[in-house]
């Protein structure tokens, strides 16, 4: 009682448009009335129980801001975060981030016709995967990349935006219809087998050849046609590669051959196809991480030229 | 509003000891419930919160940026003696099991690093009370501490959230206890595996507050502090400098005490941890005055070069202990100095040599 909040969201932020349903609640545009500028509000609901926020969000929430400090390029600013209560059982968690305007499936489909340059798609590779290997290295995975959340700046800088809220949503959501695009989704997931970082890899994999394409890679209408899709391309996978823990069965596939990459993303080259395959490995474990994709002579080669 | 009377103010602080009983009802914080599969991602995940390492470009290249003040002697020496400190640092954190080898030397930086955020540029954390006042509440914190059995870190985070809510917030006397048992509550959550529960906290408050004013406190608290509820721990820095210097247990517990004072005193809020943990331990060498070898004394530079160009901080800190060590057995406020007067921390605050220790610094300097 008698305690003023050094900061109060409601005040501080005005709401100027809906910009996103999102699979996890609403983001709002608002504008930060002492700054003027616009940033992203992103409500979090969570289930409080008799004591209090739960364990596991002040935990990410702190590692959100934690990370915060290190002030990554190529991932998005957390400027605020407040609580405020909507029942017994319910506190709303407001996250602040900054704004920007434009995400990659924007940026990509205002290219002019041909597309974008190889060159370009080298640097946001390289910063999406500068991006990825800052949230790896501090134990976060993003789970949920695609080009609605990777953001691209006026001056083409690549920001990573809701990573890490995955876990703070999935933990104590308060229930809403998820609805999840599958199409940048690895086969371990789809294959409900176990996962960590090496999900991000594969994300990015479809993201890296639908820069090329301009359009997905994998548009599966359902988990099995998703992995059918997939095998389309890679291959179907040895059986000793096929993870012992899921329900789903090898032989429910036919025994696809892979096909060389090129066929689906003809304008790579040649590097950019190696690295590509060594993304869209099915086995995680062989799955290239941020940090040696960072090493790859892809990017190496384009150091050389300049 | 100034402060009221004494009594008014410490009534409600005294009635811990009413409800020691009640809370031993511990409950396991609930391993989080992923509703997807999160089979291969190792539960270790929150050790590495605190330290996790940080090797991306560019940041751990420039040690000079890393103390904007203070602490500038780090990169010289850096610069002379690079290899046996880092090996020292190393060796040390990969023993105190604070990370492990391939990491530690990122880790520490992050540590040294981490520490600049947050901290607090003055002594003045509220108008409204005084730091007599603060010590109380301070005191309070420690008996709920050791009652719970939560762990040393957590100590350090509560009085660390403490503090900047002070600064943040505007809370009047009769919730300033309120306020502390969301601090330490708050501090549990971020370390502790196992979590008191609120209705034992009231208890133990002998229902001072209800339920409901507990869990408002802790969203605004967390509202305040921006959820920004990571630290560094002093102690941290102390073990690690102790280690890297040979200390002996005694000296240790020693500067443990001395440490743990600290927390107790408005002027030292605004020190950095790396100092308080390298005054508390240079006051218990001084105090103990052991014997000492040419490889302990080579040990003991090589650690305390960490803290070339800022002695005179040392130097004002290691007064202001010697004098809180001095008085603390005669303090009401003594939950400390009993603490470390058990045989397990082998009696350090009954040492004699506290009694004099101002006297003995004096002399020195």
């Amino acid at each position: 009682m008698n305690v003023i909040m050094a900061n109060c969201t409601s005040v501080q932020y005005e709401p100027v448009a809906e910009i996103g349903g999102g699979a996890y609640g609403t983001v709002y545009k608002a504008r930060d009335t002492e700054s003027g500028k616009f940033v992203a509000l992103k409500n979090v609901r969570v289930q409080t129980d008799q004591n209090g926020l739960p364990v596991s969000t002040v935990r990410e929430v702190a590692l959100l801001k934690r990370m915060e400090q290190f002030d990554h390029p190529n991932v998005v600013r957390l400027m605020d975060v407040c609580a405020t209560q909507r029942s017994d059982q319910e506190t709303k968690v407001t996250l602040v981030f900054e704004h920007v305007d434009q995400d990659l499936k924007t940026y990509l489909a205002k290219a002019p016709a041909p597309g974008l340059s190889a060159g370009r798609i080298k640097d946001l590779m390289r910063q999406l995967l500068s991006g990825l290997a800052f949230l790896h290295s501090n134990h976060v995975m993003h789970r949920d990349l695609k080009p609605e959340n990777i953001l691209v700046t006026s001056q083409g800088q690549v920001k990573l935006a809701d990573f890490g809220l995955a876990k703070i949503y999935s933990c104590h959501m308060a229930l809403t219809p998820v609805v999840v695009t599958l199409w940048y989704r690895p086969p371990e997931v789809l294959l409900q087998s176990s996962y960590a970082t090496p999900v991000d890899i594969w994300s990015t994999g479809c993201i890296f050849a639908e820069m090329f394409r301009r359009i997905p890679l994998f548009c599966g209408e359902s988990e099995m046609d998703q992995l059918g899709k997939i095998f389309e391309v890679i291959g179907l996978p040895p059986p000793e590669e096929w993870p012992t823990d899921v329900t789903v069965q090898r032989k429910n596939f036919p025994p696809l051959k892979a096909r060389p990459i090129t066929d689906f993303v003809p304008e790579i080259d040649e590097q950019g196809a190696k690295l590509l395959m060594e993304m869209l490995a099915f086995d995680p474990v062989k799955r290239i991480s941020a940090l040696s994709a960072l090493e790859h002579p892809y990017f190496q080669d384009e150091e050389k030229k300049s | 509003e100034k402060c009221t009377s004494a009594d008014e103010r410490r009534a409600p602080l005294r009635t811990w000891a009413n409800a020691c009983g009640s809370i031993d009802r511990c409950q396991p914080v609930e391993e989080e419930s992923r509703t997807a599969p999160v089979k291969l991602e190792p539960e270790h995940r929150w050790v590495g919160l605190l330290f996790s390492s940080y090797a991306v470009e560019g940041c751990v290249e420039a040690p000079v940026l890393l103390y904007p003040h203070g602490l500038q002697g780090l990169h010289s020496l850096h610069a002379l003696v690079p290899s046996l400190l880092r090996l020292e640092v190393e060796t040390a954190l990969e023993k105190l099991g604070l990370s492990d080898r391939t990491y530690a030397w990122e880790v520490f930086l992050d540590m040294m690093k981490t520490q600049m955020r947050n901290s607090l540029p003055s002594a003045d954390l509220s108008r409204h009370f005084t730091d007599a006042t603060r010590a109380i509440l301070v005191d309070w914190i420690i008996r709920v501490h050791e009652l719970l059995q939560f762990q040393e870190e957590t100590l350090y985070l509560a009085v660390h959230l403490l503090n900047r809510s002070l600064r943040q917030l505007k809370v009047t006397t009769a919730n300033l206890q309120l306020l502390g048992i969301i601090c330490l509550f708050l501090a549990a959550k971020k370390e502790e595996s196992l979590l008191p529960d609120v209705a034992g906290l009231c208890s133990l408050m002998d229902h001072t507050y209800t339920k409901r004013q507990l869990l408002r406190m802790e969203r605004k608290v967390l509202c305040a502090l921006n959820f920004e509820v990571s630290h560094c721990p002093p102690l941290h820095f102390l073990l690690l400098f102790a280690s890297v210097a040979r200390c002996s247990a005694t000296v240790v517990w020693m500067a443990r005490y001395l440490l743990e004072l600290s927390l107790l005193e408005g002027q030292c809020v605004v020190f950095l941890p790396v100092q308080l943990a390298g005054a508390a331990l240079c006051l218990a060498r001084q105090v103990l005055q052991e014997c000492s070898t040419p490889e302990g004394e080579a040990a003991w530079c090589l650690a305390s070069s960490i803290h070339v160009g800022s002695e005179p901080t040392l130097l004002r800190i290691m007064h202001i202990l010697a004098g809180a060590a001095a008085k603390a057995s005669t303090q009401e406020t003594c939950a400390t100095f009993i603490k470390f007067s058990s045989a397990e921390t082998l009696q350090v605050s009954r040492h004699p040599g506290l009694i004099n220790a101002a006297g003995l610094l004096g002399a020195c300097s």
